[in-house]
């Protein structure tokens, strides 16, 4: 690996992100309805939706507003305002953020918690009792709505039990008991798909890399099964484990979007749904790019850690 | 003896310490269903932007809780006799949140920002007539109108979007963020999906209130959620909780369901521009073919009031006109006699209402009972809004909320060319009785004008109302001072936390 593949890899980004930023400019306008309606509701009339328009820079051509779009973004480092709440959307999309990558995060961490012991105990006997078990968690894992679990779990832990609160989000920094009994209930609604989405990936990675010769022969030396597992058979599975930890980063920053609703979790999700029902394009806008980019560069992460557990590969 | 007295005194003052101490301070946790749409008075349409204003901006004059016309800002007030001129006089203690004292030029700048074009303001109906608005001296207002209106004085207190702005939050650009009035509380935070802080506003002019030091609104978007929030402590208040739940919480008694008719109706809106619906038999046999009890239970799950006219039940002018009985043979005869047998119509919910998308099942079932094929066409907010004031449906479901006077329930829907006219609706007659209704001074005079227009209006059925609907707030039993009300404001002016 060398700067230059970093450089290639980086210039690349920037160019899938303009293409998307043009992209979502071009569909944004399509949807039918207006922010200005959205403001006025039923009591919009054609004149006041038009003032209104008007004031908000809405009534200028496309590639205009555009322009003046990007270069906000290029020369000021300003993504503009809101055009619903007026507020400002650098302060909004920053504060939004750590909020969902946090969220995101935690639930990979319940997501690998479930997968690594499942899916490696499912690989070693195939076909056994703790196979089944682990083909049937997962199985009802990938099948169970997130919106329902979630509901399932406030109802049990915050309304029967009452250990855990039922929505909202605590900043770390307001104390690390409390930022944890709010983030633990929609980390494991979202991890819990996760983790049985990726306990097949493990489960599979495993059974390939354990029917290969240089395991047979690990055996036959006379290895203790656990050294053959975790030093030979897990160090080679995972390459394929790593990537597909790297996808399910990315799936579960979209997949939180309907976590977020649930919980009342003010991240980046919540933020560009309702945007979209406000039609508050610039701010929708910013929030698309941040989900674009964010894919981007948990994609980049993923391929840069292959070199460090695969020596062979080298992006010269 | 004097020691009993002592002892007496003494318990005295403890009983009254305790009161006080139980009255003041503390922070509200309520759980609120939406985010405002904006905070600028004169652009939102919002309810769940008014009921955060109604805790922040006042009015001339207010509604008490039994709908009455009541002073706030303005201490008195009085019409001339050709009803044109309406003087207001203000109170002279009032001092909005950023310090400075309340004047007439206040009322002035905030009425006049609602009427100029240039805002775009969609509430400026509110003032509709209104041709000068100026301030004679520092506490006199004088509105001036182009002809008479006894219904403005409702008008001036129905909601916050008439609420009185200080013209530094327009000067500033912070009118959509955090509007500054003079009322109980002040806007300290608002974070959009989020929660709305709300502190006490220091200046309040009503001595001792309020007795909350902050309400924080939190906004949890599902109900379901809001509702496990309130059983398990997460909350104090909730603006609402799912239809069915609410039998199951009345049953509790660590909380509060405090619930009242509102005044609000759900209808049908049918487009008397396209054909067979243009036909008003057509209209009518709609009306026949469905069984409201059943789609109030269905839709509401009992929470609402079946009702054949739109004014409730708790409002002094309900005239329970009900000339419909459940007939479904009737409706296929008035269908035969249109000569609209077998017709196919589309009914547009909208997913922003749930409650619009369940009544749209129902009267899609109820409907094909009488060999109309009804197809549903759900649409979210934003498109929704465009198609119905584009005029692209052949029916609606939905509800008009916040009405007080009988002119808030007939004049903008139905009267020829009005704005809110959406279904095409024209009636030479009810316009001119709408007129007179606005203009007649009498009471009894008025009473039987809109008897009148009640009784054109559901014949012909532009509308098929529904229901009347509960307006329905639950909170812990330590909440006191609240009151859930039939306009749907939500005021914590007098709220306490007794715990």
């Amino acid at each position: 690996m060398n700067a230059r593949y970093l450089f290639q890899r980086l210039s690349t980004l920037l160019l899938v992100l303009i293409g998307v930023s043009i992209l979502t400019f071009l569909i944004i306008p399509l949807i039918p309805g207006s922010p200005a309606r959205v403001k006025l509701g039923v009591q919009a009339t054609d004149e006041t939706v038009a003032v209104l328009e008007k004031q908000l820079g809405l009534d200028r051509p496309l590639p205009v507003q555009y322009w003046d779009w990007l270069s906000g973004i290029v020369f000021r480092a300003d993504f503009g305002t809101s055009l619903i709440s007026d507020k400002s959307i650098s302060e909004e999309v920053s504060r939004r953020l750590p909020a969902t990558l946090q969220l995101a995060l935690m639930a990979l961490v319940v997501g690998l918690i479930i997968a690594l012991p499942a899916g490696i105990i499912a690989a070693l006997k195939p076909g056994g009792k703790l196979d089944l078990g682990a083909s049937i968690f997962s199985q009802i894992g990938v099948s169970i709505p997130d919106f329902w679990m979630g509901i399932l779990l406030i109802l049990l832990f915050a309304e029967t039990l009452q250990w855990l609160p039922s929505s909202g989000f605590v900043p770390i920094t307001q104390g690390v008991l409390a930022w944890l009994s709010h983030i633990i209930l929609p980390a494991i609604t979202a991890g819990l798909i996760s983790g049985a989405i990726m306990t097949r990936f493990v489960r599979s990675a495993m059974l390939e890399v354990l029917n290969q010769d240089y395991v047979r022969t690990a055996r036959s030396k006379g290895l203790a099964e656990k050294t053959v597992v975790t030093k030979h058979a897990l160090r080679n599975a995972a390459i394929s484990i790593v990537t597909i930890v790297g996808l399910q980063m990315a799936t579960l920053l979209s997949a939180v979007v309907v976590v977020e609703i649930i919980f009342a979790w003010p991240g980046l999700g919540s933020l560009a749904l309702n945007s979209t029902l406000q039609r508050d394009y610039p701010m929708l806008q910013a929030s698309v790019l941040l989900f674009a980019t964010a894919f981007a560069v948990i994609n980049l992460i993923t391929d840069l850690s292959y070199v460090l557990l695969d020596p062979s590969v080298d992006y010269a | 003896m004097k020691r009993m007295l002592s002892i007496l005194i003494t318990l005295l003052a403890l009983g009254l310490s305790s009161s006080l101490a139980q009255n003041s301070g503390g922070t509200l946790i309520a759980a609120w269903a939406q985010d405002p749409v904006g905070l600028d008075p004169h652009i939102t349409s919002a309810y769940s932007s008014f009921q955060i204003l109604e805790n922040v901006l006042d009015t001339l004059v207010t509604l008490d809780a039994e709908q009455n016309v009541t002073p706030s800002l303005a201490e008195s007030w009085s019409v001339s006799e050709d009803g044109l001129t309406w003087t207001f006089t203000l109170r002279q203690d009032v001092t909005f949140s950023n310090g400075r004292a309340f004047t007439a030029d206040d009322v002035v700048f905030t009425f006049n920002r609602m009427l100029d074009p240039e805002t775009g303001s969609g509430n400026a109906y509110l003032l509709a007539g209104v041709t000068d608005v100026s301030a004679a001296d520092a506490y006199t207002v004088v509105l001036t109108l182009d002809a008479p209106n006894p219904s403005l004085l409702g008008k001036l207190g129905v909601n916050k979007a008439v609420g009185i702005i200080a013209r530094e939050s327009v000067e500033d650009g912070s009118i959509n963020t955090q509007p500054i009035g003079t009322g109980p509380f002040m806007i300290t935070d608002f974070q959009p999906g989020v929660k709305v802080m709300l502190e006490k506003n220091p200046e309040y002019w009503q001595d001792g209130l309020p007795y909350l030091d902050a309400i924080e609104a939190r906004i949890i978007t599902d109900e379901s959620v809001r509702r496990s929030a309130l059983v398990s402590g997460d909350v104090d208040w909730a603006i609402s909780v799912p239809a069915q739940s609410v039998s199951e919480l009345s049953a509790r008694d660590d909380l509060v369901v405090d619930s009242v008719p509102a005044g609000a109706y759900w209808y049908i809106g049918v487009n008397t521009t396209r054909d067979p619906l243009s036909d008003a038999k057509v209209r009518q046999a709609i009306s026949y073919a469905i069984n409201r009890e059943q789609i109030a239970e269905a839709a509401a799950f009992g929470n609402a009031e079946a009702t054949q006219d739109p004014i409730p039940s708790s409002n002094a002018w309900n005239y329970g006109y009900a000339p419909y009985e459940y007939n479904p043979e009737k409706a296929k005869e008035l269908l035969a006699e249109a000569g609209a047998e077998g017709m196919s119509m589309e009914i547009m919910p909208t997913t922003q209402y749930e409650e619009s998308i369940r009544v749209a099942q129902v009267l899609q079932a109820q409907l094909s009972a009488v060999g109309i094929n009804a197809t549903i066409r759900t649409l979210e907010w934003a498109e929704w809004l465009e198609e119905e004031g584009a005029g692209n449906y052949d029916t609606y479901v939905c509800s008009w909320n916040g009405l007080v006077d009988p002119d808030d329930f007939f004049y903008a829907q139905h009267k020829t060319g009005e704005v809110f006219n959406f279904t095409g609706y024209s009636n030479p007659s009810v316009d001119e009785l709408l007129q007179q209704g606005r203009t007649a001074q009498d009471r009894g005079e008025r009473e039987g004008i809109y008897a009148e227009i009640n009784r054109v209006i559901v014949d012909e059925a532009p509308y098929v109302y529904l229901y009347n609907p509960l307006n329905i707030n639950v909170y812990q039993t330590y909440v006191k001072g609240y009151q859930a009300r039939a306009d749907q404001a939500i005021r914590f002016v007098e709220t306490y936390l007794d715990n």
